[in-house]
């Protein structure tokens, strides 16, 4: 087994693999941009080693600067947790290339399925079902129009390279067609620098189920079952969990059975998400996304399978060592997402400084997040802060105890999706089962009137106190002079000790 | 002194009273027994009302502030007599047309509008971009495009000025 291995990544997903390594063994070399110096993978690593750069592609996303991080500290292999370089076939290959292991699958199995258009075309060879569409892109609005008669209507617009939502359209009739191909194809620019887009069927009242795979080096593969995505909105998953309600043993036996088809198709190595669309009975093959996905806890939680420990396993060149038999679901599993963004306003993004941080507790709770107090929430990272994960014996116990921990959780500082996952989990179509893809964005994210009484009498004391704080205080332009000489003396103290210890390492 | 707690289009009225040290509080005219403690300085609160204890997290202020009690999230405005009298003379100085925001930090993609042109309501006058996601960005009401504050290529930041509409023309 590897000794040291790089994250080449940040936030709650390079703690997660931080702590299966540290479970194993292994050590964790952590980079870093500027932003991060103070973040925890930096802290919580063995090793960390700064990138530098304030832009992502100064630092999670440089190749050059995060191989020669790996070569300077020894790592012997990188894991490239999700987003990021995880999904880029080139930086496989390099890190291959480098004689290094790659924590992920070959670079010509991301190549394959990261190309929407190619991935459906290999599908269909492999006999995987998909949804009714184009497998070209197409060039302008007037082709998109003629194309989308034959396919009929509602059509998607997608982004060839795309992912994660971004550069997705839904036309419902041909006089919306010429704007919603404009901002697709606008924004597959912009997030992919890869303009091109291709259309197909937009089912409705689907169901997103997704389905966990890992293969190993040796042609063995096993799906882990599957995961319900449906509440999502715009394409970004909120509330997920595991198993999905719409399955029987029979239809989860079958899409799993194509899941390791699909995987087997492009010689896959390591865990993959197989992504299907399941409306009216029947399941379609969206896309495969080759790396661990952000809402892999609950498949872990039902399965009692720790997925990073299985990654690492299988990347040194170790045999899965247990077949489909071995596997079986015991209870049930939900995430939430805490995304830093204000479900009131349409899930706008929220910046600010974490200045008050609650995190819920007791059995079968999970966290899973990089915040910390003082921590600043800014635009240039992914919204993301953590992932709230239960497990329950049933699903009933499982959304009882997530509602339990999100009351209990507490993000100060900026807005969060919490309130909007904790309407989702208390709204009787989520109870009964009976939801699809729609039901988030059909969904009015509100507070019940029946603590707003409560919430203005503490509002209105708070101010009282807070003015009277302020009226007793020493005067603002004070005690800010104040502040501001303390911070510089530590600065100064800080910079001269740093170039003392430079001139004596280098006489 | 009154304080007048605004919930979207609800507003709460909140009188406190303070009488030997203590805090008198009634809540839209009725008094409201309430225990009132400040868990510590990073705005844990707990309020003990009718035998029940709810732990809250408060932050914000004086003028807006942001309640969770039980997982829910209240954003209040809040206004006392003297504001509330002075914000009222400033509303009715400031009527018809508007100024149009950036609700996020972004950039600016595309103006689909030019400076004199009318405009509908939830026609788009801009394409900002924010999160890799580009947003169509609607005028709030009927108007006449005023002032363009910002053009394509600029970067801006939440509460940065985008557009200025006029009331449109009376026929």
């Amino acid at each position: 087994m590897f000794r040291r291995i790089l994250i080449a990544n940040r936030g709650e997903i390079a703690l997660r693999v931080i702590r299966s390594a540290r479970e194993m063994g292994i050590e964790s070399i952590a980079v870093y941009s500027e932003a991060d110096a103070r973040a925890l993978h930096t802290r919580m690593a063995d090793v960390a080693v700064p990138l530098g750069g304030k832009l992502p592609s100064e630092s999670y996303l440089d190749m050059d600067k995060i191989l020669a991080a790996a070569r300077e500290t020894g790592a012997e292999a990188i894991h490239p947790g999700y987003g990021f370089l995880s999904e880029n076939a080139e930086f496989a290959r390099r890190v291959a290339e480098a004689g290094l292991a790659w924590i992920g699958p070959p670079a010509n199995a991301i190549t394959t399925m990261g190309d929407k258009i190619i991935s459906r075309r290999e599908m269909k060879k492999a006999g995987v079902p998909c949804v009714p569409g184009l497998v070209d892109p197409v060039d302008d609005v007037e082709a998109a129009t003629r194309e989308a008669e034959a396919i009929g209507y509602p059509i998607a617009i997608k982004a060839a390279a795309g992912g994660g939502g971004k550069g997705i359209r839904i036309v419902r009739e041909p006089s919306e067609m010429a704007s919603a191909f404009r901002t697709a194809s606008g924004e597959a620019v912009a997030s992919f620098g890869d303009g091109r887009v291709y259309l197909e069927r937009y089912l409705d009242s689907p169901r997103h189920v997704e389905v966990q795979v890992m293969f190993d080096g040796h042609g063995n593969g096993v799906h882990f079952f599957e995961r319900e995505c449906s509440v999502q909105r715009r394409h970004q998953k909120l509330v997920e969990e595991a198993p999905s309600s719409i399955l029987d043993e029979e239809s989860r036996r079958a899409m799993g059975e194509v899941a390791l088809q699909a995987g087997h198709a492009v010689n896959y190595c390591g865990a993959g998400t197989v992504e299907f669309l399941w409306s009216g009975g029947e399941f379609f093959f969206l896309e495969m996304n080759t790396r661990l996905q952000v809402e892999h806890p609950v498949t872990e939680m039902i399965t009692g399978v720790d997925l990073v420990r299985e990654q690492l396993r299988v990347a040194d060149g170790q045999p899965l060592g247990y077949g489909q038999e071995d596997l079986s679901i015991r209870g049930h599993s939900i995430e939430v997402r805490i995304n830093a963004e204000d479900p009131f306003n349409g899930f706008l993004p929220s910046t600010g400084v974490l200045h008050n941080l609650r995190a819920p507790g007791g059995p079968w709770v999970r966290l899973d997040t990089a915040m910390y107090r003082g921590l600043e929430v800014g635009l240039e990272y992914d919204p993301m802060l953590g992932k709230l994960i239960v497990w329950g014996a049933d699903r009933e116990e499982a959304i009882a105890r997530m509602i339990r921990a999100i009351r209990e959780m507490n993000v100060g500082g900026v807005h969060t999706s919490l309130p909007a996952a904790l309407q989702v989990l208390m709204h009787e179509r989520f109870i009964s089962g009976d939801y699809d893809t729609h039901f988030l964005e059909g969904l009015t994210i509100e507070s019940p009137k029946e603590y707003e009484g409560l919430a203005a009498v503490a509002a209105a004391i708070y101010r009282h106190h807070q003015a009277r704080r302020k009226a007793l205080a020493p005067s603002a332009a004070g005690r800010s002079g104040w502040q501001a000489r303390t911070r510089g003396e530590l600065t100064g103290h800080v910079g001269r000790a740093g170039v003392a210890a430079a001139s004596e390492v280098q006489p | 002194m009154k304080t007048f707690v605004k919930f979207g289009e609800t507003t709460h009225e909140v009188e406190l009273t303070e009488r030997l040290g203590e805090l008198i509080v009634h809540l839209d005219g009725e008094r409201c027994e309430v225990e009132y403690a400040e868990a510590d300085k990073l705005g844990q609160i707990v309020l003990i009302h009718d035998g029940k204890s709810y732990a809250m997290s408060i932050e914000g202020g004086p003028h807006d502030i942001a309640i969770t009690i039980a997982g829910h999230r209240y954003d209040c405005e809040l206004e006392d007599e003297r504001e509330r009298a002075a914000n009222l003379a400033a509303r009715a100085a400031n009527k018809g047309g508007g100024l149009l925001k950036a609700v996020m930090p972004g950039v600016v993609v595309e103006v689909l509008v030019q400076a004199g042109e009318a405009v509908t309501e939830g026609q788009p006058l801009l394409i900002l971009e924010a999160m890799k996601m580009q947003n169509e960005i609607g005028a709030p009401g009927d108007g006449i495009v005023k002032a363009l504050h910002a053009s394509a290529g600029d970067a801006v930041g939440a509460g940065d000025k985008l557009v200025t509409l006029a009331a449109p023309e009376a026929e």
